[in-house]
């Protein structure tokens, strides 16, 4: 159980990150119904172990609840998606992009909408350093404590999360920009 | 995407403002130098702002910062958290009491067990205190049998005569012990004296017993009645019991069975 003066100080320092917890969780669930339950658990996990929080930033701490526990209900309720990930340099050769279905095309028009869902589609590895980075703002050691892997990965991650990005909202682009590096000396600058 | 991936990596951080600086200026350096990394990074600007400034951030819906709170609330009253009515979120007094009360009524599944605990405490002491109380008295009784044996003083009042011991006795003590006098079978009075056990002066009767010394402690007893006992140690035996409201212990180096033999007479004499 957790003391009086501890829940008074999670009240003050914790609760004002409910919008960012919320955030991450919508992101990784990717569903309103899903997310409430998920950070309904994470704030009872947090109030759990808020006693033997030492530290003042308590933001990323509460996104690393709030992260495990998503993973956690995840790989309970949707297995399919917690498909191990391989951050080694062979693995660089990304997923393919999007479809180009005249609908999907249609959905483009409107770039809130693109950015939106060509996000949603990164897998979950990918999806989360860039909500951490981008919507929260965090730094890479931040990431890389929130996300449990070493600050190398975390970048090499947002690497390709940002090139599966790319390749989402403008296939159109690609062949374009290959002409250009194509011709170029491959790596040998210093 | 022909660049090689560290060096992706390293424009990604470039853009994100996490290259220590050495790597910063030499990365700075080739920016200047090469279109297609300036291109990159040009990229990478346009797709960090377009994220931030598009992709949508949600913030957590009221319903969820309700129920977060009377979570908390539920919490501080030391209830399960679940609670669909959303309640305040601050912790007033009341709660606060509640959660005391809680926690005190916490314990009460424990009370039976401490209340067994506690009765097997008493019982165990009931029974292990009188036993303890004979090793006391068994110690106490040894200690004054060989002192008196060292000092070769065991005898105050010289008699064979229970009626000059008896009354010397009673002269020295607040209570007048029976004293008895063996009629035959090697057996003799030689006198007695007043010493201490148990916290109190108590009659000392000393006999002969086919050359053996054998010592008799007698004073009056909380328990009137009680069974012979025998205990030894250290090669002494010993024998107690109580009757007629006087508590008797006898010791001797005599062998067990003229002791025990000895001891039938003495406990029944008087």
């Amino acid at each position: 159980m957790t003391a009086p003066a501890d829940l008074q100080r999670f009240e003050q320092l914790a609760l004002p990150h409910l919008d960012a917890a919320y955030n991450l969780a919508r992101w990784l669930t990717r569903n309103d119904d899903d997310a409430h339950d998920v950070v309904q658990e994470a704030v009872l996990r947090a109030l759990r172990y808020f006693a033997s929080f030492r530290g003042d930033n308590v933001r990323p701490w509460l996104l690393q609840v709030v992260r495990h526990t998503c993973f956690a209900w995840l790989k309970e309720n949707r297995p399919g998606e917690m498909v191990p990930l391989d951050d080694s340099e062979e693995a660089w050769q990304v997923p393919g992009p999007v479809s180009e279905e005249p609908h999907v095309i249609a959905a483009r028009n409107d770039e809130r909408v693109q950015i939106n869902q060509a996000l949603a589609a990164l897998p979950i590895a990918f999806r989360e350093v860039l909500v951490l980075r981008e919507l929260e703002d965090l730094s890479y050691k931040e990431i890389a404590a929130i996300a449990d892997v070493p600050v190398g990965t975390v970048m090499s991650r947002l690497a390709r999360a940002r090139a599966l990005m790319r390749q989402a909202l403008a296939p159109e682009v690609r062949p374009a920009l290959r002409a250009v590096v194509r011709p170029l000396p491959n790596g040998t600058q210093s | 995407m022909n660049l090689p991936s560290t060096d992706i990596r390293q424009l990604n951080a470039f853009v994100d403002g996490e290259l220590d600086l050495a790597a910063q200026l030499v990365l700075e350096a080739r920016l200047k130098e090469d279109a297609v990394l300036r291109a990159q990074v040009e990229h990478l600007h346009g797709l960090r702002e377009a994220v931030r400034g598009r992709a949508e951030y949600h913030a957590a819906p009221d319903a969820l910062r309700r129920r977060v709170g009377a979570m908390v609330a539920a919490q501080a009253a030391g209830h399960a958290p679940v609670a669909a009515d959303a309640r305040p979120v601050s912790i007033d007094s009341a709660t606060g009491l509640k959660a005391i009360l809680a926690q005190w009524f916490a314990w009460r599944p424990l009370v039976p067990a401490l209340g067994l605990a506690a009765a097997v405490f008493f019982v165990t002491n009931l029974v292990l205190l009188p036993a303890r109380l004979d090793e006391r008295i068994e110690q106490e009784v040894i200690a004054s049998h060989v002192r008196a044996t060292l000092a070769q003083r065991m005898i105050d009042v010289e008699s064979s005569d229970h009626h000059t011991v008896k009354p010397w006795l009673s002269s020295r003590l607040d209570f007048s012990p029976p004293v008895y006098e063996p009629a035959d079978g090697g057996s003799a009075l030689l006198g007695g004296r007043v010493d201490y056990v148990d916290g109190r002066a108590v009659a000392a009767l000393v006999y002969r017993h086919k050359g053996h010394v054998v010592e008799s402690y007698v004073w009056p007893a909380s328990s009137s009645q009680a069974a012979v006992k025998f205990a030894e140690e250290k090669g002494f035996h010993l024998a107690h019991w109580s009757r007629g409201g006087m508590a008797h212990w006898v010791i001797s180096d005599l062998n067990p069975a003229e002791f025990s033999a000895l001891v039938a007479q003495l406990s029944s004499s008087d």
